[in-house]
């Protein structure tokens, strides 16, 4: 791991991320919503947080970084998950609609911890974190318990998720991000729903679950104060309403 | 693999929510189990119907309404021709019976004497039949009477006024077997022509030397006053009786009553079809908007399967899956119901049919038609259903509420 570390400080470090002038729109009952990034760039192994009011925009651009949403328009969208390999041109295969291409780079590079729930009922907490290697291929080589342990969840492993409390179940949603050894996890506001005191110590334990691992991470909160002292980088961004109050735009730029 | 693992998902996802699975196989049994009732009485009752027309040879019979003189040339063109089953010469009415009498029993027993041979219409296929002056098949009614089994020897004789006296002659007679009762219901023997015809000869005050019966010499040309004839099928009666009445013959068919029972079937055929096919509709379209429910409200666990990389087309396959099984489990209770209930209306019923008839029966292609239907309208449901849901944004279906 420490080598690892060292080798990636002696390259130059790969842009993950390299968005220019995305645009996207939300409209429903005659108000709309723009959500703009004139530039936005991810360097490999950083951790950035997106900190807002509801509704200004987090979870939408946390969607078109995870290839679950598409921009309305855009001018450049490249993608590097690997320093092995070229920048991956995401704005062409979304102009063709390449889905399935999107979700197999989603699949491989990047694991997904939602505001809530996320988790399939139907599959116990070792399958539920499973799943996300199993879509690869992986087998069951012991990263799924080791994760569980970290996480303290470990007792949980044969239950179903609807027997677990809900930061338990946020523990377990964090663990299936990371069980497929993606090189990029994005967090939406993973702990919105617990306690402050639990949120706190949840997103502790993944900011240093992602450290250790040398994973690029995307998380948005809009808890600063604690993600501060987590050594993030905060996002900037401005919101404009317009006078009406029907129109509201956001501008991320990094 | 990536289709098995699906498979595997949604088996799990079907497993796990018994209950509401349970509700859909029990919601489409409710809808299939009736209607394979239905069919199976549809299909029980106009095909009985059919059967019994196309089977019982009372319908196939043509009978001559008067006398006439058919000599045995007659008989035998009759007999050439392809609409015929049977034939055979019947003698006057009133020279056709006999006294019959058993050891066994002390009655003597008036009974009509049916001419008869090979390929007996009235008598099941595989019956034994008269042959020879000295065999004899009985009616059932006679057959108690007498106390007579088959293999019994009983004895017959009739009368006559010959040469101002009157006279007496018996004839030894073997029990062939009996017939069944819808064969005939009175007093009656079915017996080879030539005996029918010996008895008739002989009240007519002529000789049988066969039976040693003395009497006039027989007459130089045979005819007789009537005929026993059957068409090959209730579809021939019409032509045949036409042919006849050609050559002068009055006859009486039930053509009329065949007319108007395959007319009946015709209609509550309509009748049957119809309702059937607007079921059939109803039913795939209350079994597709279920299913296509279902679908609806899995959204965001197949969203959950796409954010974690599932494809398209895998994701397709997971409501397939549950279609499938909600199909099949649906059909296997339906069936289950149908059996139950077509059980229950037979046993009712059995007395009150012919033996191995049955009010409500469907054969093994008409489950496979259900079958066929129920999976089919499922699937496609299911299908078009994952796939709506497949095309919507993956972050769409994640956020719904
Ligand atoms: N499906 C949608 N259709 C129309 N408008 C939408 C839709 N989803 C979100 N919006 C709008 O887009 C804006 C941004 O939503 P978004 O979910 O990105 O906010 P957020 O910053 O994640 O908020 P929160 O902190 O509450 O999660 C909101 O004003 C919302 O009303
Ligand atoms: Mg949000």
């Amino acid at each position: 791991m420490a080598q690892n570390v060292f080798q990636s400080r002696n390259k130059a470090k790969p842009i993950v991320y390299h968005l220019r002038d995305v645009i996207r729109d939300r409209a429903s009952e005659g108000v709309t919503f723009r959500l703009r990034v004139p530039s936005l760039q991810i360097t490999q192994g950083e951790k950035i947080a997106l900190i807002g009011e509801s509704g200004c925009g987090k979870s939408t651009l946390l969607d078109m970084l995870a290839f679950i949403s598409q921009p309305t328009d855009l001018a450049a969208y490249r993608f590097r998950p690997d320093i092995d390999i070229d920048a991956i041109d995401v704005a062409r295969m979304w102009k063709k609609r390449q889905m399935n291409r999107l979700g197999d780079l989603r699949k491989r590079h990047i694991g997904y911890v939602m505001q809530t729930g996320g988790l399939l009922p139907y599959l116990t907490v070792r399958d539920n974190m499973l799943l996300s290697r199993s879509v690869l291929g992986l087998g069951d080589d012991g990263t799924v318990d080791s994760l569980a342990r970290e996480l303290g969840i470990a007792r949980h492993l044969d239950k179903r998720p609807d027997t677990l409390s809900v930061g338990e179940r946020q523990r377990v949603a964090i663990g299936r991000a990371l069980a497929h050894e993606p090189s990029i996890v994005i967090a939406d506001e993973p702990t919105a729903s617990v306690d402050p005191f639990a949120a706190e110590k949840i997103m502790s334990l993944f900011i240093e679950l992602a450290e250790h691992r040398n994973i690029t991470v995307v998380v948005a909160s809009h808890a600063w104060r604690h993600i501060k002292r987590l050594g993030l980088r905060r996002l900037a961004h401005h919101t404009q309403r317009s006078k009406d109050g029907r129109t509201t735009e956001t501008v991320v730029n990094g | 693999m990536r289709l098995i693992k699906t498979l595997r998902l949604a088996s799990r996802d079907y497993a796990h929510e018994w209950q509401m699975s349970g509700c859909f196989v029990l919601a489409l049994a409710a809808v299939l189990g009736p209607m394979l009732v239905l069919f199976g009485l549809k299909f029980g009752i106009v095909g009985g119907m059919v059967e019994q027309l196309v089977e019982d040879p009372e319908n196939r019979e043509v009978r001559p309404v008067s006398s006439g003189r058919f000599d045995l040339d007659w008989f035998g063109n009759m007999a050439r021709h392809p609409d015929v089953a049977f034939v055979v010469p019947r003698t006057r009415s009133i020279a056709a019976t006999a006294e019959l009498s058993s050891a066994r029993s002390s009655r003597i027993v008036r009974s009509e004497l049916i001419p008869s041979g090979p390929g007996e219409p009235l008598l099941p296929a595989d019956a034994a039949l008269p042959d020879g002056l000295n065999s004899v098949v009985l009616s059932p009614s006679a057959a108690e009477k007498l106390d007579a089994a088959p293999g019994d020897t009983i004895s017959a004789s009739v009368t006559r006024r010959f040469a101002g006296s009157k006279q007496r002659v018996h004839v030894e007679l073997s029990v062939a077997g009996i017939a069944p009762v819808a064969a005939f219901a009175r007093d009656g023997a079915f017996a080879d022509v030539r005996l029918v015809e010996a008895f008739e000869e002989y009240r007519d005050g002529r000789a049988v030397p066969e039976l040693g019966w003395r009497g006039d010499p027989p007459a130089a040309q045979r005819s007789y006053p009537g005929f026993r004839l059957y068409a090959t099928s209730i579809y021939d009666v019409e032509g045949l009786r036409n042919a006849l009445t050609e050559q002068g013959i009055e006859v009486r068919t039930k053509a009329a009553d065949i007319e108007l029972v395959m007319r009946m079937d015709r209609n509550l055929s309509a009748i049957y079809w119809s309702i059937a096919v607007i079921g059939l509709i109803g039913f795939s379209l209350s079994l597709g908007a279920s299913l296509w429910a279902n679908v609806d409200r899995k959204r965001k666990e197949l969203s959950v399967l796409r954010l974690v990389g599932f494809r398209t087309g895998d994701i397709v396959w997971f409501p397939v899956t549950q279609a499938f099984y909600t199909g099949l489990f649906g059909w296997l209770l339906a069936v289950g119901i149908y059996v139950a209930a077509a059980y229950a209306i037979n046993t009712m019923l059995a007395d009150q049919l012919a033996n191995g008839q049955q009010v409500c029966v469907l054969l093994p292609e008409h489950y496979a038609l259900a079958l066929a239907v129920t999976l089919g309208a499922a699937v496609l449901a299911a299908a078009l259903a994952g796939f709506r849901s497949a095309r919507i944004e993956p972050s769409d279906g994640l956020r719904e509420i």
